[in-house]
């Protein structure tokens, strides 16, 4: 195979030597039409030449394509790139025609050659186990003769063993029929039968020794013919081995050849493809070469009789360009005259120019290198400001997170001391509450005690009255010990805005139920009452929006004074207006307000006499009033409310009760109590003495009685008489 | 010009040499000018690197150099190192094929290095680890002359095959005129420490050991024979059946020609129960009857045993029987050879039928076993049910013309049998010719499905 050039790999390198040749040839042929080299150079240039103007042709005979020649150069890049373009379309289409033809050639040949090789395939499968079987049956053979053997010696073993086994009954029976025998033996009493059994005895021991003797030749006879066998069967064993080493041998020689000339058969027949492919080819190959050769030799002849043209067609050019080279000659003489004349000129401007330019560079250099001082120094501040931004700016941090944190401590404070606040107004409000109560006990109290005393010195003036001067004693006037507890302040005449709307409504309606015109009553505020209302049901009318949906729906079904009253509280709630006297203050800026509208506007509204506030308006009049009142309300409301129970009493009047009920004697009367105390002092003195003197007298009495009694004694006394000197005597 | 870089220069000790060229070229050139010396070339000049690696390949024993180099030297050492460098320095050092495979050429001649896989370094490890096992004499030799070779070799060796193992010397005067082979004649009782040598030293240690070819036995006894140079001993079998139970990677298991006996297949197989690797074993040519069928049977189901080969046996009716209840119920095997035995009609109806329930069974040899026309039914209605089935030998089985013929039908129905031999079956020449038809259309059949399968030809 190898040896064999290979034909898919053969025809490009012969193909080449052939067109070597041809072409050779060809030139040969030129060569002796010419006999010129320089001609046939000459020639071969022309024809390509042509080639390339017949090309061009086509391409124009096609299309108004752009030529090579055209004086547009984008036209030109365009020619060039279609030429390129049609050369590789054409060099693809000749390969691919190629490889398309090879393809063709190359399936037939894989056809054959496949077929070749199938063919030897199956054949040479068919050697391979035709010769494994001739192997194998040597195999084969020796199993079948060793399984015969096998049951050959099972068979003559059982044979054996039943030899054996029957030669063994049949020594017992002898040797039985011996030992019988000895007992009779032993009963013959005569020495000649007993010679004669003796005799018989040994003869039948020889017997059986004669019996078994055979037998062991036969077994030693049989042992030998197997020893025998063995042998056979080795040498029969080595035989087996040689023929089928050498039947293996063969084989493999056979199969050897047999491969070597499927491979042959093979590689022929793949020559001849080959060779076939070749002659086809090379016809071919000869028949275009032909071709060609004719062609070439046509345009060969056809260019030489185009280049005679064209030498007498330059002729002519020539001269005639000769011509116009002369006059164009001078006329460009003069003008380089003319140039030269503008160009040094030129030049002076030039080097006049330089110099200034010179001068300036110089100057411009300087201003640099200042500038360069200037800008380092820049740069220099820059540097530093930049250090003191970042100073500062880290600074500004510091400072910011300091007052964050001081900030965050003051809140904290802050809310620490609001809580302590709140407590304290708490622990504030609940000793209120307790002082108010110990206050009131203590009040109480006090207030008994002082009735009491009160009632004990009225008593005491009656009794002095009574019984001291007989005079008729009349009581004062008592009435504040008719109350008691402490004193609480009345705030009766502060009405709510909604009570005070109530009224201005319900006032209306017993005005016109009792058709009593009060126009001129004015309420507190100094409004008129009329007004009021008007404005209130203009209010009522066009605040709905601040009134909740819900509270509409409920109020649907009400009565409508009751709906608009409803209506004003939930507006009066909503604007943050309480008191009666903000419904008046209202009032009174919506007149306000209206006047200054009718100001503004005198004679639109002079035709209206109804003085009240426009519908429109009144929505922009809300909200100045709201805006102006309402704001402050709401601060002093949460200030009122928190001191206002500890506000709630005021001490002013307690003085005052408090001295009624000292001065429930009055002045003239202690005055009078002042004299008849003084008078019963001296009275009281008069009857002390008095009564001094009574227990004096009264003792003196008792004294003499006593003395008297002593005497009385003595005298009549037993010791007296015993005495040598009577006492009396 | 070989200037002297010391940079490049592995070991300081080779400075020395170095010098020693150094002045001697020094010499030279006072001695003599090299211009006018026209036979002097530079080439003849030896390089430092030459002469560097030269001193490493001379002094590889001491100082083994290798990693150190780079790629172009460490070739030019391997191929300048010595084939008798001793074990203990090349094992594990060098891996280079070129190196070993002038030493196995040194030592056995040519060789052919396919069957090692293309690894002359394994062949050379694995025929050295044999002679070593195949020369050992109980207890003379040394046993730690095995063991010594263990950590030089247990990486490399996969295949051990063992063909001889001597049994220990009785009476060595007695036999001095004998070969170096040769051994005592006959088992002392006073008793050497083993019958022959014991596997458990070895094969617990080789790491990557995935296949054991071992022979009982003497070769080349000659006219010395003795029957006892032939004993497979019950001690023997134990060590032997511990060591294949210590082999975690041993995937291929041979015991030829070594009188095993029930008994001892018996023992061989408790401890092969559940082996984690094993993958063929082969028992041919011993001595298993029926008890040890049983038993292989129950390895059978209870291993992931793929191929198993007991030819040349004496298995029997019921020990094949055993064998066919196992194959019923087994999902590994796809190979079973039991040429020469004595199965009998008894056994091949058992194994025909355990082929209509086996899904795996590819190839079966029931060569020699005295089958007879009932068989032939049985396994023609086998055939009828079996797919897997595909290689069939019946060949020297007496099963006459009319089992042919039932065959001829059973083939008729089956679609994946591509080879059956029936030689020497004494089967009619019609019936053959229609199985052998069958036969190449289910070759063709499959040659259309795999045209990549190749068909292997059963040459036991």
């Amino acid at each position: 195979m190898r040896d064999v050039t290979d034909p898919a790999r053969a025809p490009p390198e012969l193909y080449h030597s052939n067109t070597f040749c041809k072409q050779n040839s060809h030139f040969r042929c030129a060569f002796l039409c010419t006999s010129l080299v320089a001609v046939h150079v000459y020639l071969l240039f022309l024809t390509s030449y042509k080639m390339h103007q017949t090309e061009s042709f086509e391409a124009d005979e096609a299309e108004p394509a752009p030529s090579v020649e055209s004086d547009d150069p984008e036209e030109r890049i365009k020619a060039r790139r279609l030429r390129i373009a049609e050369r590789n379309e054409a060099k693809k289409g000749r390969k691919l025609g190629e490889v398309l033809q090879r393809k063709e050639t190359m399936k037939e040949e894989q056809r054959e050659s496949q077929k070749e090789v199938e063919i030897s395939e199956r054949h040479m499968e068919k050697l391979k186990t035709d010769g494994l079987e001739l192997v194998t049956n040597i195999l084969v053979a020796t199993d079948a003769r060793e399984s015969k053997r096998r049951t050959d010696e099972e068979e003559a073993n059982r044979l054996r063993r039943e030899k054996l086994e029957n030669e063994a009954r049949s020594s017992q029976e002898k040797y039985e029929e011996i030992t019988h025998k000895w007992t009779e033996a032993k009963m013959k009493q005569t020495p000649l039968d007993l010679r004669d059994a003796l005799n018989s005895q040994q003869q039948l021991c020889n017997q059986i020794t004669d019996d078994k003797n055979k037998l062991i030749n036969d077994l030693k006879q049989e042992l030998k013919a197997s020893d025998d066998r063995y042998v056979k069967d080795l040498r029969k064993e080595a035989k087996d081995t040689d023929l089928l080493i050498e039947r293996m041998e063969e084989q493999i020689s056979s199969l050897k050849k047999s491969y070597r000339e499927k491979l042959h058969q093979i590689e022929n027949s793949f020559g001849d493809e080959r060779r076939t492919l070749l002659a086809k080819n090379r016809k071919k190959w000869e028949q275009q070469m032909k071709e060609r050769c004719d062609k070439e030799l046509k345009n060969m002849m056809h260019s030489l009789s185009l280049m005679e043209e064209h030498e007498d067609l330059l002729h002519k050019l020539r001269t005639q360009t000769a011509e116009e080279y002369n006059t164009d000659k001078i006329k460009l003489d003069t003008e380089v005259q003319n140039s030269r004349m503008k160009v040094q000129e030129m030049k002076f401007n030039c080097h006049l120019n330089q110099e200034k330019l010179d001068d300036k560079f110089t100057t411009l250099k300087k201003r640099e290198e200042e500038n360069s001082i200037l800008k380092s120094q820049l740069k220099r501040k820059l540097i530093r400001t930049q250090d003191a931004v970042n100073n500062l700016k880290s600074k500004c941090s510091e400072q910011e997170k300091e007052s964050k944190l001081e900030n965050q401590s003051l809140s904290k404070d802050y809310t620490r001391l609001n809580q302590q606040y709140k407590d304290m107004q708490k622990k504030a409000r609940h000793f209120a509450a307790l002082d108010m109560e110990r206050y009131e006990k203590v009040w109480l109290m006090n207030e008994a005690e002082v009735k009491n005393l009160a009632h004990r010195a009225l008593e005491v003036d009656r009794l002095i009255h009574e019984q001291q001067l007989g005079l008729a004693w009349d009581s004062p006037p008592l009435d504040f010990m008719k109350r008691s507890g402490p004193i609480r302040s009345i705030q009766q005449d502060f009405r709510t805005a909604g009570q005070a709307a109530a009224d201005a409504l319900k006032e209306e309606q017993e005005e016109e139920s009792s058709d009593i015109v009060e126009g001129s009553e004015n309420t507190a505020g100094g409004v008129n009452r009329r007004i009021v209302k008007n404005i209130l049901e203009l209010l009522c009318d066009e605040t709905g929006f601040l009134i909740d949906s819900k509270l509409q729906t409920l109020l649907s079904c009400l009565e409508k004074s009751e709906r608009s009253l409803v209506k004003l509280d939930a507006v009066f709630s909503a604007m943050g207006i309480e008191s009666e006297e903000d419904v008046y203050r209202m009032t009174e800026f919506f007149m306000k307000y209206k006047q200054l509208g009718r100001e503004q506007r005198d004679h639109e509204a002079e035709a209206e006499a109804t003085d009240l506030i426009d519908p429109k308006e009144i929505l922009l009049a809300l909200k100045d009033f709201t805006a102006q009142n309402c704001r402050p309300c709401g601060v002093w409301d949460s200030q009122h409310s928190s001191v206002l129970e500890l506000n709630m009493r005021d001490d002013y009047e307690d003085a005052a009760y408090w001295e009624s009920l000292a001065n429930v004697i009055p002045e003239s009367k202690l005055k009078l109590w002042a004299a008849l105390d003084t008078a019963l002092n001296e009275y009281h003195t008069v009857l002390t003495e008095r009564a001094e003197l009574l227990v004096e007298t009264q003792s003196v009495k008792q004294q003499n009685t006593e003395l008297r009694n002593l005497l009385h004694q003595y005298t009549t006394s037993k010791a007296n008489s015993e005495l040598d000197i009577h006492p009396t005597r | 010009m070989a200037t002297p870089n010391f940079n490049e220069e592995p070991k300081v000790n080779f400075c020395i040499t170095l010098r020693t060229v150094n002045t001697a070229a020094d010499r030279r050139k006072m001695r003599s000018v090299i211009a006018e010396d026209s036979e002097w070339t530079l080439a003849e000049v030896p390089l430092l690197t030459t002469l560097c690696l030269q001193h490493i390949v001379k002094n590889f024993e001491e100082k083994p150099i290798l990693d150190e180099l780079t790629g172009g030297h460490k070739s030019y050492v391997f191929e300048r190192l010595s084939p008798s460098l001793p074990l203990t320095v090349s094992a594990n050092l060098i891996s280079d094929e070129s190196y070993w495979r002038r030493r196995v050429e040194a030592r056995w001649g040519p060789a052919d290095v396919t069957a090692y896989g293309d690894s002359w370094k394994r062949m050379f490890f694995e025929r050295h680890l044999e002679g070593v096992v195949e020369l050992f004499i109980p207890d003379v030799t040394d046993i730690r002359t095995v063991l010594e070779l263990v950590p030089l070799c247990r990486n490399y060796v996969t295949r051990l095959k063992v063909s001889q193992l001597l049994p220990p010397i009785k009476d060595p005067s007695r036999f001095d005129e004998d070969d170096a082979s040769d051994c005592a004649s006959d088992v002392g009782s006073d008793g050497p420490s083993m019958d022959h040598f014991d596997f458990g030293i070895l094969l617990d240690k080789l790491v990557n050991l995935e296949e054991l070819h071992v022979t009982y036995g003497v070769k080349g006894c000659g006219m010395n024979f003795e029957w006892n140079l032939f004993e497979f001993t019950f001690r023997d079998c134990e060590c032997l059946a511990k060591a294949l139970k210590s082999c975690k990677s041993l995937k291929v298991f041979r015991l030829r020609r070594s009188k095993v006996d029930d008994d001892k297949c018996c023992i061989l197989v408790s401890h092969l129960l559940d082996h984690p690797s094993l993958l063929e074993l082969d028992l041919s040519h011993n001595h298993i009857g029926e008890r040890g069928a049983r038993a292989v049977g129950k390895l059978l189901n209870r291993s992931k045993l793929q191929k198993l080969t007991a030819y040349n046996n004496r298995i029997r009716g019921p020990g094949a029987q055993a064998l066919a209840h196992a194959l019923a119920r087994n999902t590994t095997l796809t190979s079973l050879n039991l040429r020469l035995n004595r199965i009998a009609d008894e056994g091949g109806q058992a194994v025909a039928q355990a082929l209509m329930k086996n899904k795996t069974l590819t190839e079966l040899h029931l060569e020699g076993n005295e089958m007879t026309e009932p068989t032939a039914v049985a396994m023609s209605q086998a055939l009828v049910q079996n797919s897997t089935l595909k290689t069939l030998n019946l060949a020297n089985n007496r099963l006459g013309v009319d089992g042919g013929k039932v065959l001829e039908e059973g083939m008729s129905h089956n679609s994946s049998l591509v080879e059956c031999d029936i030689r020497l079956t004494d089967v009619d020449q019609e019936s053959e010719f229609c199985i052998t038809q069958a036969l190449r259309a289910n070759q063709n059949h499959k040659h259309h499905h795999s045209p990549t399968a190749t068909q292997h030809p059963s040459a036991h």
